[in-house]
């Protein structure tokens, strides 16, 4: 069923799933207007600096977005062939720390970048395999690995690689290894962005231009059918974990080479991005595309929420929640279907089968 | 038995889905007191679905039913098993490892208060009336399935059931079992039990039954007396026009082409670990069909998946146009000119991609280009290509498969597989569940194909597929070859007694 009729309308699929999108923000923002009225606060400017706060400076937007949507890709990605990767975090420390180390031991800004992906990758391949070959879950293994990664780096930063003159922080990135920003007409933006938007491309051609790709997605549609076309299943969920992870530690290093230029002691600049990913992942609908968009969207409304604490005291907690409506209120379109169905069915029945006969 | 007392009547039945699928229009269904009733109709024509509902398991968009008079309206199963109505699936509802008795007990307990003893004693006294033979004691997973159904009766004849409605009842049984089978429905009859016969097998439905409802799309089209009419009335008013459903068959001496496919002394086992064929040797000749016959589960899907590689050999060899294959992937095999037709459009098809994506699922390797990239301009035209030339019937090459009809994914699969010019086509169950069109459709290509030179290996549970194509019969039993003939040396009788695994002596 690729169009629909609505009214005089052809709809294609692509204008459905905006009118849905569009649709479903405004539902999300009246319900979170009408919390913020009960509570006594001004729903209008809560909502217009929850939305529109993090546009005052869109750079930031775009490179918070840019991590997000690298460990979005990290849990899109091994989806398609049915796992459920929830080591992004993981891998986006480990990225980022092999970054900083090659950043600093060659001075080169893109091998730093490789290099944090390829380590994301063996983390992603250990996972995939342990899974295959052993028959661990990848998800236990996954949340196990974030603990120790998290903590190991931890002591790595504080006690081996720490900066003498600012001991909470990791050694600087070498200025010749720092990626930076570009001044486009209007605004700034930085390099690092625009190396994800690539990473996005590359991944979009990964999954529907290649055999691998094509591999991944039959394995996790029906396996019963991959192995019937002789597909192996085992080595296609491992390739997807793997370029998961790949993508997961290139977020790591963009964070590190391209933005912070260190990393803190506790990894706050990263902390918890991993885990956003999945929503984002969920948000874009498994697509490119769609991650793109919804990282930027996540984003916006992380800042946002920032924004509302900050000028109306309005409390963390609450901030938070009217995140949650509003990312809630995607789920609106499912919803709306069913009912839909069920009210067709319901006026068919009253016209009365004789005209259907 | 009271002449022209009404058992059932429905009026006016209308099923409507939620999304918007019509399964019944306006259906009425009536049926008398002590008849054997006949429920007629092709897959997808409803007769299951308006048992369904008889049974106040899904209910009805519209429509009134009427228990010996009285009106009805159904909650869930257990209300219409208080009004006396027992059903009995195509898929029992038993539990494998206990023994009949105690199913029988578990499924009367859920609405009386009964002990074991009563049950007992119950059950014996309706073995001894009816004649069912069913051992009570012995646990149900090591009985055949024929003797599963007569348990599922049972079940519904304990409950004292005055209707018992029988889906396909006779699709498990070999022929020697329906025949016993139809003999105890007699006796069921005698006892004034009202029986409603859902199958889409005109002999059967001849034969058993005092008058027929045809079903065809959602909709009653008929309601016959069956002794005034004939098989061939019957047929036209189930399918709706006249079949042709005869094949002109090559009938010709001995087969005389290369060996394309030669299976050695096969050994494979099954998911389970245990070994499911047991030293298959076959050989495939150019321009023949090798029919190979057996009921469901005796070892077909795993000699097949061996021959295409999908699963380990343990012993034996598979030559194919005379190189040694064994132990080779699915996708080198294919290649190499053998197809392979699933007995599942799912397993054939990934239902969540479009018709482009699945058209180069099995031959991926002729779709690559430089670099490991699929070149979708020509797999574009590949699927259109298969669209044309098998008439595939959709709006466009980016529909999602699963909005196909099964006759039209059928299609498909078969047109991928055939598109390629293999040298050998295995194919599992090409009809099963299309309609009568469909069927003939695929049964005609896979007559043509023959004639053209392929080399086909058709595995099939119907019979009358297997007959009305092979120019060589195998039959199949337990993961062995019970015999190997031309189509002429068996009968049907002999093919049913093989395939339930008896070796009779044949008079030459």
């Amino acid at each position: 069923m690729p169009n629909k009729k609505l009214g005089a309308w052809e709809l294609t699929e692509y204008e459905i799933f905006l009118i849905e999108t569009v649709g479903s923000i405004s539902a999300g923002l009246i319900v979170s207007g009408i919390i913020l009225a009960v509570l006594g606060y001004n729903p209008i400017r809560g909502l217009s600096l929850l939305l529109l706060g993090g546009l005052r400076n869109p750079d930031y937007l775009l490179s918070r977005a840019t991590f997000i949507m690298m460990t979005g890709l990290a849990f899109a990605i091994p989806l398609y062939a049915g796992l459920f990767n929830i080591n992004g975090e993981g891998e986006m420390y480990i990225g980022g720390l092999v970054a900083l180390l090659t950043a600093i031991y060659t001075g080169n800004g893109f091998l730093a970048i490789l290099a944090g992906g390829v380590a994301g990758a063996a983390l992603g391949l250990l996972v995939s395999a342990l899974r295959v070959y052993r028959g661990v879950n990848e998800v236990v293994t996954a949340i196990m690995l974030n603990m120790a990664i998290y903590y190991t780096i931890i002591y790595l930063i504080t006690s081996k690689f720490y900066d003498p003159v600012a001991p909470h922080e990791s050694v600087k990135v070498p200025v010749s290894a720092r990626l930076g920003t570009l001044n486009l007409v209007v605004i700034k933006i930085h390099v690092i962005f625009l190396l994800a938007l690539a990473f996005i491309a590359l991944s979009y051609y990964f999954l529907y231009f290649t055999k691998l790709g094509y591999e991944i997605r039959v394995s996790g549609l029906s396996p019963a059918s991959a192995r019937y076309a002789g597909i192996n299943s085992n080595r296609a969920m491992i390739n997807s974990m793997t370029f998961g992870g790949f993508f997961a530690g290139v977020g790591g290093a963009l964070n590190v080479v391209g933005f912070m230029y260190y990393i803190d002691s506790l990894l706050t600049s990263m902390h918890g991005m991993g885990f956003d990913g999945i929503g984002v992942a969920l948000m874009g609908r498994n697509n490119p595309l769609g991650i793109v968009l919804a990282s930027i969207f996540f984003s916006m409304l992380i800042l946002g929420s920032q924004r509302m604490q900050l000028l109306m005291r309005v409390p963390k907690e609450l901030a938070d929640a009217l995140s949650g409506v509003i990312i809630i209120a995607f789920s609106l379109p499912y919803a709306y279907r069913m009912l839909i169905s069920y009210l067709r069915t319901r006026r068919m029945i009253k016209i009365g089968a004789e005209q259907y006969s | 038995m009271q002449q022209g007392e009404i058992a059932i009547e429905m009026n006016g039945i209308t099923k409507i889905y939620p999304d918007g699928v019509i399964a019944l229009r306006d259906v009425d269904l009536i049926v008398k007191k002590g008849e054997i009733h006949g429920l007629l109709g092709e897959n997808g024509a409803g007769k299951t679905t308006l048992m369904r509902i008889l049974y106040g398991e899904i209910k009805p968009s519209k429509g009134t039913i009427r228990i010996f008079g009285k009106k009805v309206r159904f909650r869930g199963p257990w209300d219409a098993m208080r009004e006396g109505i027992g059903m009995v699936y195509q898929h029992f509802s038993l539990i494998p490892s206990f023994t009949v008795l105690e199913n029988l007990v578990l499924s009367l307990s859920s609405t009386v208060k009964v002990t074991i003893n009563q049950v007992k004693k119950k059950a014996e006294t309706i073995i001894e009336k009816v004649g069912l033979n069913v051992p009570l004691n012995t646990r149900v997973e090591l009985l055949d399935v024929g003797v599963q159904q007569r348990v599922e009766i049972l079940k519904a004849l304990m409950r004292d059931a005055k209707i018992l409605v029988l889906d396909e009842p006779t699709s498990v049984l070999t022929p020697t079992e329906v025949d016993e089978f139809l003999e105890m429905l007699r006796k069921l009859k005698e006892m004034g039990i009202t029986v409603i016969f859902i199958t889409h097998k005109l002999r059967e439905a001849k034969l058993i039954t005092d008058s027929i409802t045809i079903l065809r799309r959602g909709r009653a089209v008929g309601v016959v007396e069956t002794n005034k009419v004939d098989e061939a009335e019957l047929a036209k008013m189930m399918i709706g026009r006249k079949i042709a459903l005869e094949i002109p068959k090559k009938r010709e001496g001995p087969m005389t082409g290369n060996v394309v496919l030669k299976v050695e002394n096969l050994q494979v086992r099954d998911d389970k670990g245990l070994v499911a064929v047991k030293g298959v040797s076959l050989t495939l000749r150019e321009g023949e069909i090798l029919g190979l016959a057996g009921i469901q589960g005796n070892g077909q899907r795993e000699l097949i998946e061996a021959i295409v590689g999908c699963r380990p050999v343990e012993k034996g060899n598979v030559i194919f146009m005379g190189e040694n294959v064994t132990g080779m992937s699915p996708s080198e095999i294919y290649r190499k000119g053998l197809a392979y037709i699933p007995d599942s459009r799912a397993v054939g098809l990934v239902l969540d991609m479009d018709i482009v994506s699945n058209s180069i699922l099995t031959r991926l390797k002729n779709f690559l280009g430089k670099g490991g990239r699929i070149m979708w301009s020509k797999a574009h035209s590949f699927s259109s290509k298969i669209v044309n030339e098998f008439e595939v019937l959709t709006d466009s090459l980016k529909t999602p498969v699963k909005y196909l009809s099964g006759g039209n994914q059928q299609r498909l699969l078969v047109g991928r597989e055939v598109a390629q010019r293999p040298k050998v086509i295995i194919a599992a169950e090409p009809t099963h569940g299309l309609d009568v069109a469909a069927t003939e459709y695929i049964r005609s290509l896979l007559a043509k194909l023959r004639d053209e030179g392929t080399a086909i290996l058709l595995v099939s549970t119907d019979l009358d597929e297997i007959l009305q194509l092979s120019d060589r019969i195998a039959v199949i039993y337990e993961g062995e070859i019970m015999a190997i003939g031309r189509p002429e040396e068996f009968t049907t009788e002999r093919l049913g007694l093989l395939m339930g695994g008896v070796k009779c002596q044949t008079k030459n």
